[in-house]
């Protein structure tokens, strides 16, 4: 079985170990990897798919030091390594071109805000999840109880699987 | 994280065991082996059976990794165009090799086409809404009981199974329920009679076509003599079907009451007008009927399942992009299953082996129950097709050359009662994808699914050996 990870980005230390409590039930199967910089990540994730492992969903923060979350996912969109990685921005503060550009140019597949609840979140997570392990080609199976089952059942319902 | 280690080293060692137990049996001398006159190709085909029981049943890959992994070692170790080294023709005791081209063709065999032609009606149908769109106009039809709501669902689950894939089937129908069963009180128990009907309903569905499930392509592929035509399959199949529906119908609303008086489910009903989505209603009709109707025109189903393929890419109805979501890995996991009975066959192992266990000693009848037996709980615990990968040339080889099994009709029925038993398997999440799927809306239990499909698996089984005593009495088969 494959070691599927999900990242998170968020330079506040507390904020960051919220997001990682609401997310501990992916913990059972995904590694979660915490990082407190978009340069952190960065460099987490080139270390993931040199072990051959797969990124599959990104939580990130949008105003942080050095490298803005939105430049970092724009980042992250034009690197054809990531192209199947789901993105989710949780921010408070995006301004209105922050938020275009995220759309447009970073491709963004959730936009949430802060403060978020709990049950958003891992809502938000699991779905991105689902799409990410279907369109990488994993098989599911193992992966059930944490995935969205209405989009698992809408997006097999096509694929004439045995 | 814990959960995933264990997962992995448990792959691993896995893997391990599946790869040394079959190397043990190659690099032993022939003269272990109980069969006399055994050739060195067929201790590799045994090696190869181990090797594709162990790797289909511990599943270290994926099960249609696996199908190639055995085509491919048949050709470097079996085939007249393998490894030279590997090559003693002039030794005695050496056998027949197997020709490359025949073990090629299991890529494009006559019954893989007749899937690839079902694939194409289904992948049409899905994308043109057709499915969606029949279950919404039929549906309000069985009213607003919730026992009656049940039956629709699982009859049509079980008519859409018999054209469509199992899993694809059950995914559409649970899409459907699963918004209605947020209405439903916390408590109702009602709610896994529903989840659990779907998936059933479809495994069951399977057995009516030959095209309904890909070991029903296993075993037209070893009953190729008996001249089993499509309308001839439906004719026992479908009643078969039918009376399983009902009695799981009826062992739901027993074990799971609604406690509602009224569903209200509404799907939305728009069947495309375009002329593209017209050519596919027609093109659905027209191939079925053609397939029920050989006797008349003279084409085989097989030549049939070319017209929907054809129809579809010249029209563009299934462009490239359809084309790449058709489910290969299914019809490489059947071409394995084909490539390994080839293999058993045409090196005469199956015949030595059988021929060597003293089967005359039992009534043919003991034969006949045990070996449908052991098809229904090896497929509980497996993948149905590799079962029928795994069972069917044996059964077809014990009908044939165990002269007694000729009492009970021999090898037709030795093998359609072990495919039918093989889809009866589905007492728990691992036993058929479709019941993976139920397991996933987190609504249902394991044990309430091992009830019903213990049950389910138990009559079934006794249905069908009922069936086959009358089909064989009245001579259906020859």
């Amino acid at each position: 079985m494959e070691n599927v990870t999900i990242i998170l980005v968020e330079d506040q230390r507390e904020v960051l170990q919220a997001i990682a409590k609401d997310l501990e039930k992916f913990e059972e199967l995904i590694r979660i990897e915490e990082c407190e910089s978009a340069a952190e990540a960065e460099t987490v994730m080139k270390q993931i798919v040199d072990k051959g492992d797969y990124v599959a969903v990104i939580v990130s923060d949008h105003v942080m030091p050095n490298k803005s979350g939105v430049d970092f996912l724009i980042d992250l969109n034009n690197n054809p390594t990531f192209k199947r990685t789901r993105k989710i921005l949780l921010t408070a503060l995006a301004t209105h071109q922050d938020t275009i550009q995220a759309i447009n140019k970073a491709n963004i597949d959730l936009y949430l805000e802060k403060p978020w609840k709990k049950e958003e979140l891992v809502f938000a997570v699991s779905t991105m999840l689902t799409h990410y392990i279907l369109d990488a080609g994993l098989d599911y199976t193992p992966y059930v109880s944490l995935l969205n089952s209405e989009i698992l059942f809408t997006r097999l319902r096509n694929a004439s699987d045995v | 994280m814990r959960t995933l280690r264990s997962l992995q080293s448990a792959k691993r060692l896995k893997l391990i065991i599946a790869l040394v137990i079959p190397s043990i049996i190659l690099i032993l001398p022939t003269s272990v082996f109980p069969f006399d006159g055994i050739t060195i190709i067929q201790q590799r085909v045994i090696a190869l059976f181990f090797l594709a029981a162990l790797f289909w049943v511990l599943e270290p890959i994926p099960i249609f990794a696996t199908s190639v992994l055995l085509i491919t070692l048949e050709l470097l170790l079996l085939s007249d165009s393998g490894l030279t080294w590997l090559q003693h023709p002039t030794d005695a005791s050496f056998g027949t090799m197997l020709s490359y081209k025949e073990i090629m063709a299991t890529f494009a065999s006559p019954v893989i086409l007749l899937f690839l032609g079902g694939f194409f009606l289904a992948e049409a149908a899905s994308k043109y809404r057709l499915d969606q769109n029949i279950a919404g106009l039929l549906l309000p039809k069985f009213g607003k009981n919730p026992k009656m709501v049940l039956l629709g669902l699982m009859s049509l689950s079980a008519v859409f199974s018999m054209f469509m894939s199992n899993t694809a089937t059950t995914a559409m129908m649970l899409a459907i329920i699963i918004p209605l069963l947020k209405t439903f009180p916390a408590n109702d128990k009602s709610k896994i009679a529903f989840i659990l009907g779907i998936p059933f309903a479809a495994n069951l569905g399977g057995l009516g076509t030959p095209i309904g499930t890909p070991p029903n392509a296993i075993a037209l592929k070893f009953l190729s003599d008996a001249h089993l035509t499509f309308g001839k399959w439906m004719a026992f199949g479908v009643p078969i079907v039918l009376v399983m529906l009902v009695l799981c119908w009826l062992l739901m609303i027993a074990f799971f009451p609604s406690s509602a008086k009224e569903v209200n489910l509404s799907i939305k009903v728009d069947f495309l007008k375009t002329p593209k989505a017209k050519l596919v209603y027609l093109t659905f009709v027209i191939t079925i009927l053609l397939w029920l109707l050989d006797f008349a025109h003279g084409m085989n189903s097989y030549v049939v399942a070319m017209i929907p393929v054809c129809v579809f890419i010249t029209t563009g109805v299934i462009n490239k992009e359809d084309l790449k979501a058709i489910s290969w890995d299914v019809l490489w996991l059947v071409s394995g299953g084909i490539a390994l009975g080839l293999a058993l066959e045409k090196t005469g192992l199956a015949t030595l082996v059988i021929q060597s266990i003293p089967f005359d000693q039992f009534h043919p009848y003991t034969v006949f129950i045990c070996c449908s037996l052991i098809g229904l709980i090896m497929a509980n615990f497996m993948s149905h097709t590799a079962t029928a990968n795994l069972l069917l040339p044996l059964m077809a080889t014990i009908g044939t050359s165990i002269v007694n099994m000729q009492q009970v009709g021999g090898s037709v029925y030795m093998v359609v009662a072990t495919t039918f038993c093989i889809s009866l398997g589905m007492s728990l999440p691992i036993s058929s994808p479709p019941n993976a799927l139920a397991n996933a809306t987190g609504l249902v239990q394991t044990k309430d699914m091992a009830k019903v499909g213990v049950l389910v698996g138990l009559i079934g089984w006794l249905l069908v050996l009922g069936m086959m005593t009358i089909l064989y009495l009245i001579d259906f088969l020859s």
